[in-house]
């Protein structure tokens, strides 16, 4: 209770009022909600979190593994399937392996080593505090002293047999990166001194808000805050947070957001046919998730911009693969630039881009039910239950009477059976028929006239413009990403004993313009990111 | 440095140290090698699963007549070189729910169990318990360096091969890192000595202390992790083993020697991976790797369940073409019968490879299915089931076996599982559930 109370006072005292972008001049009135957390879970290091620890740990320029136990999905994120996958016997040998690997590199180039291992290493203690400082990085807590005397007893007995003091280290060091203190994130919480209940130490918030934030390891001044027990205090939290959101890595934790809540890492698998897609080359899935990503960046990082210009902003960035798919010049020679759609076209925002239309979709044709289950699921967190077993789910072929493919799934919402379902996607995705399965515009299909106008949710639209502006303006927009961020950030679907923390959040988010960097650092701030669940 | 010598690195490893723990004694721990072959312990048995995604066209896939007189249908006509050595079982459904297209057909036919349910009643893509394939390795991988092995052939592919909830072996879906991992520095061919290298005991000590760690872990944290956990530490200690064996001389098997090297990369041939070469390199490393016994269980995702990709000559993704081909859908009956033409080179390698007067397929079963017969209805009835080899005369071969009731698919996954010496009770969970093999199938 006294936690609430605290809240409270850093929300009237030096939150809202001043901080109000909206410049309405409304307060925002917001009670701080009761949650009831489920158990802490450890989460294991998702692939590119491990790597940026790598990077972190050993420096640039390595040789990255080219595979490891690879992310689970779960509930739509990879960051919930980290919380139920373990590592398998096959994950086990090949983190042994990449830990060996990596750290030999580390040693074999001067100048990642001379970061490494500051100290001469005929001095005593040197292998000592190499280790220690190592650990305590990667383990993102202090060790205890068996843990540095076993760690050291490695290197000695290596350094015994190989006869050489990098051997030494390579094998402390890799014991490290195998550690599941390493591997797993550990944060269980401790009993809260200030009141009841338990809530995540000080170190482990140092970890959950440098993976959330930056999707990677503390760095020194956030181990130093936690080391100094500023993190369980507000006003120096805050202090943190800020600094956090200001440092370039925070482009790095948008970036992961995103990336796992639109799945845009399955560009990286995506399968076109390109004797009927001729712009498909194996580079347009990177390409297109670079152009979602950069948008996104620009909204969220740099103009701390409201989440639904994302669906109806005109501007955005593409390199000449792009240009040539949306049939525009191509801004710059090399790289990415920023282009500006016309808006006498019907393609704006991200449902007018490459990283969705061609991914929901199939690998010769475009699919209305995929794309409007993803406007359904992700963007606005309707359920849509999976199509029953035994039923011809085939879609008519084209005949003289059904020629595009709004004629062929006629049947889809003709039968009442399927229309169930299939009335609440298939009108969205049939919206965007002017897209065809990569994203090229088009205005027939076979030589049938495209129609692509519909209605979402009571909201008429006339074409894809029309669509993207109704799904910037739906009412579950803006609270499906409070949702969804709250289950990435916490690695857990959210439960009932959190709705009104969403509530909460949903209504602070809305008051400040749909800044998700406000969101993600209100989060932060919010009890049910610092509270802690029992374990039984 | 003076290089130690084999005997050295025994002798620190039994003696430990600081932070190595002391051995089992080696010959408690080796007792199945070479020697034990040679001193008439007879020949292991060997699993291996052919799995492929989307099913087949159960019309064109039955054969005719039954029992040992039948004729292949034409979707198993590229089998006949090996008609003699296969059984065709026909007719099994799946008496799981049916609840997920392609995932609950996943779960059905590798398990006899429903997808894993939350507690709101819905199902997500991961098992409730082990695949076949490792539920055999529990009781069967124990002996060689590999428990298992997964491999695949399309890239991208996730396969599911299950250890328990929520944890799948990724299969290696590179044939020139599988050739480096199994072939690579530490294999060694009949004759030669083990490994001689004094960093296997410095990594099995490095092992010793993460698995301290997992245990002061697991000490702290709630139910479900301790599961995680002990799934971790089951790894590890498997991988302690591993080098362990390393050090050990290789089996003196008569067909084993190093396989030759794979391509090192695949192209794309017109936006189609080219799946034949990639399955073929894959099948003649994983044969190789069961002649030189590394493993006795394999699992091999031709491709996933809901698989989109092309295939050479389809104008469409392969799930697309099941759902919305039409007519008698051609292009899958091409692709189907393709896939077989693939099995019949894995059927025909380990046929090809001699042991005693008998060849390595005749001393294991290789089971070749999918999650569904039609993938257009993702049909539980008429499941694809094709068997090879006699599992050491535990199996007949040669047959056709047709359910005429519908008869539950575990029946065969039991038989199976018997076949490799495994005294299990029932297979599956739930509806899925038998107690009683399939007697037709058993010699």
């Amino acid at each position: 209770m006294r936690l609430s109370w605290m809240f409270m006072a850093i929300l009237v005292g030096c939150g809202e009022s001043d901080k109000d972008s909206a410049g309405s001049g409304v307060t925002l009135d917001r009670s701080v909600p009761e949650v009831s957390l489920p158990e802490p879970t450890l989460r294991r290091l998702t692939r590119v979190q491990y790597d940026n620890a790598i990077s972190a740990l050993l420096g640039g320029g390595l040789v990255l593994p080219s595979s490891l136990d690879p992310d689970q999905v779960t509930d739509g994120l990879r960051a919930i399937g980290a919380s139920l996958t373990t590592i398998s016997p096959r994950g086990v040998e090949l983190y042994e392996d990449a830990a060996f690997d990596l750290v030999q590199q580390a040693l074999a180039s001067p100048e990642n080593r001379a970061v490494l291992v500051p100290c001469d290493e005929t001095d005593d203690g040197c292998g000592e505090s190499v280790i220690a400082e190592f650990a305590t990085k990667a383990w993102r807590r202090p060790l205890e002293d068996e843990e540095l005397s076993t760690l050291v007893a490695i290197a000695e007995q290596a350094e015994d047999v190989l006869d050489d003091f990098d051997a030494g280290l390579n094998y402390a060091l890799s014991a490290v990166l195998q550690s599941p203190h390493f591997l797993f994130r550990v944060e269980l919480g401790e009993p809260d001194p200030s009141g009841d209940g338990r809530r995540f130490t000080n170190h482990e918030m140092a970890s959950r808000m440098s993976f959330l934030l930056w999707n990677t390891i503390p760095d020194d001044e956030l181990m130093r805050a936690a080391a100094a027990g500023e993190l369980t205090e507000d006003e120096t939290l805050r202090t943190q947070l800020e600094r956090m959101v200001a440092d370039p890595r925070f482009e790095d934790g948008v970036r992961a957001f995103f990336t796992d809540m639109w799945t845009l890492y399955q560009l990286d698998d995506m399968t076109k046919d390109p004797t009927v897609f001729t712009h498909m080359s194996p580079e347009v899935g990177a390409s297109a998730r670079e152009e979602t990503l950069l948008g996104v960046v620009e909204n969220v990082v740099y103009e701390d911009g409201d989440y639904r210009d994302l669906f109806t902003t005109t501007r955005t960035f593409l390199d000449r693969k792009l240009a040539s798919i949306y049939n525009v010049r191509a801004p710059v020679r090399e790289g990415f630039g920023e282009a500006i759609l016309s808006d006498e076209g019907v393609r704006r925002g991200v449902l007018g881009q490459v990283s969705f239309l061609a991914l929901q979709s199939h690998a010769v044709n475009s699919s209305a039910t995929l794309r409007g289950k993803f406007v359904r699921e992700v963007l606005l967190c309707q359920y849509i239950p999976p199509p029953p077993s035994d039923v011809d789910t085939s879609i008519p072929e084209a005949s003289a009477d059904a020629v595009t493919l709004r004629e062929r799934v006629a049947v889809h919402l003709e039968d009442e059976f399927c229309a169930s379902c299939h009335q609440l996607v298939d009108p969205i995705g049939l919206g965007l028929e002017q897209f065809d399965g990569l994203g090229h515009y088009r205005t027939t299909e076979s030589g049938g006239v495209i129609d692509p106008t519909g209605e979402l949710d009571g909201v008429a639209f006339s074409d894809a413009w029309g669509l993207a502006g109704a799904v910037s303006e739906h009412d579950r927009l803006p609270r499906c990403l409070t949702q969804t961020a709250m289950a990435y950030a916490s690695g857990h679907s959210v439960t009932d004993g959190e709705q009104d923390a969403v509530e909460y959040l949903d209504a602070g988010f809305r008051h400040h313009n749909h800044s998700v960097s406000f969101l993600m650092t209100d989060l932060v701030m919010s009890v049910a990111f610092r509270q802690a669940g029992e374990i039984e | 440095m003076k290089p130690l010598s084999r005997r050295d690195v025994l002798r620190g490893m039994l003696a430990g140290t600081a932070v190595s723990v002391g051995l089992p004694p080696l010959e408690a721990m080796f007792n199945v090698n070479g020697t034990a072959y040679a001193a008439g312990g007879g020949l292991p048995l060997r699993f291996g699963l052919f799995f492929w995604g989307n099913g087949n066209l159960p019309e064109r896939w039955t054969p005719t007549g039954e029992g040992t007189d039948w004729t292949l249908s034409e979707q198993l006509e590229p089998l006949a070189g090996v008609k003699d050595l296969i059984t065709v079982v026909s007719g099994m459904s799946l008496h799981t729910d049916n609840v997920y297209p392609h995932t609950s057909g996943s779960s059905g036919i590798l398990t006899g169990a429903n997808l894993l349910a939350y507690e709101d009643g819905r199902q997500d893509g991961t098992f409730e318990i082990p695949s076949i394939d490792q539920l055999i390795a529990g009781h069967i991988g124990g002996d060689t360096i590999y428990r298992s092995l997964e491999t695949g052939a399309f890239p991208g592919t996730k396969g599911n091969s299950f250890n328990g909830p929520n944890n799948k072996n990724p299969p290696e879906l590179s044939p020139i890192a599988f050739y480096e991992r199994i072939f690579g520095s530490t294999f060694r061919e009949p004759g030669e000595e083990g490994v001689v290298d004094p960093s296997l005991a410095l990594r099995r000590s490095v092992l010793d202390a993460v698995m301290a760690d997992v245990e002061k872990v697991n000490a702290r944290v709630g139910a479900a992790d301790r599961i995680r956990l002990e799934q971790h530490l089951t790894g590890i200690r498997e991988l302690e083993l591993r080098l362990a064996r390393l050090a050990e001389d290789p089996p003196s098997l008569e067909s084993c020697m190093r396989a030759s090297e794979p391509a090192a990369e695949y192209p794309q041939v017109e936006g189609r991976h080219p799946v034949s070469d990639i399955h073929r390199a894959m099948t003649d490393l994983l044969v190789m790797a069961v002649a030189c016994d590394q493993t006795r269980v394999f699992s091999h995702w031709f491709s996933d369940p809901l698989t989109n990709k092309l295939y050479p000559g389809a104008t469409m993704g392969h799930h697309s073409l099941t759902h919305d081909e039409p007519g008698e859908q051609p292009e899958v009956n091409m692709i189907t019968k393709f896939i077989m033409g693939e099995f019949a080179y894995m059927v025909e390698a380990l046929a090809a490879v001699p042991e005693g007067d008998e060849s390595v397929l005749d001393h294991m079963v290789l089971l070749a299915t999918s999650e569904t017969s039609r993938g257009q209805t993702h049909s539980f009835e008429e499941m694809p089931i094709v068997l090879a080899g006699g599992a050491c005369g535990g199996l007949n071969q040669g047959i056709h076996y047709r359910s005429h009731t519908g008869e539950n698919a575990s029946k065969v996954m039991l038989s199976l599982v018997r076949a490799m010496g495994i005294n299990a009770p029932t297979f599956g969970l739930g509806a899925g559930e038998v107690s009683d093999g399939l007697s037709a199938i058993q010699a």
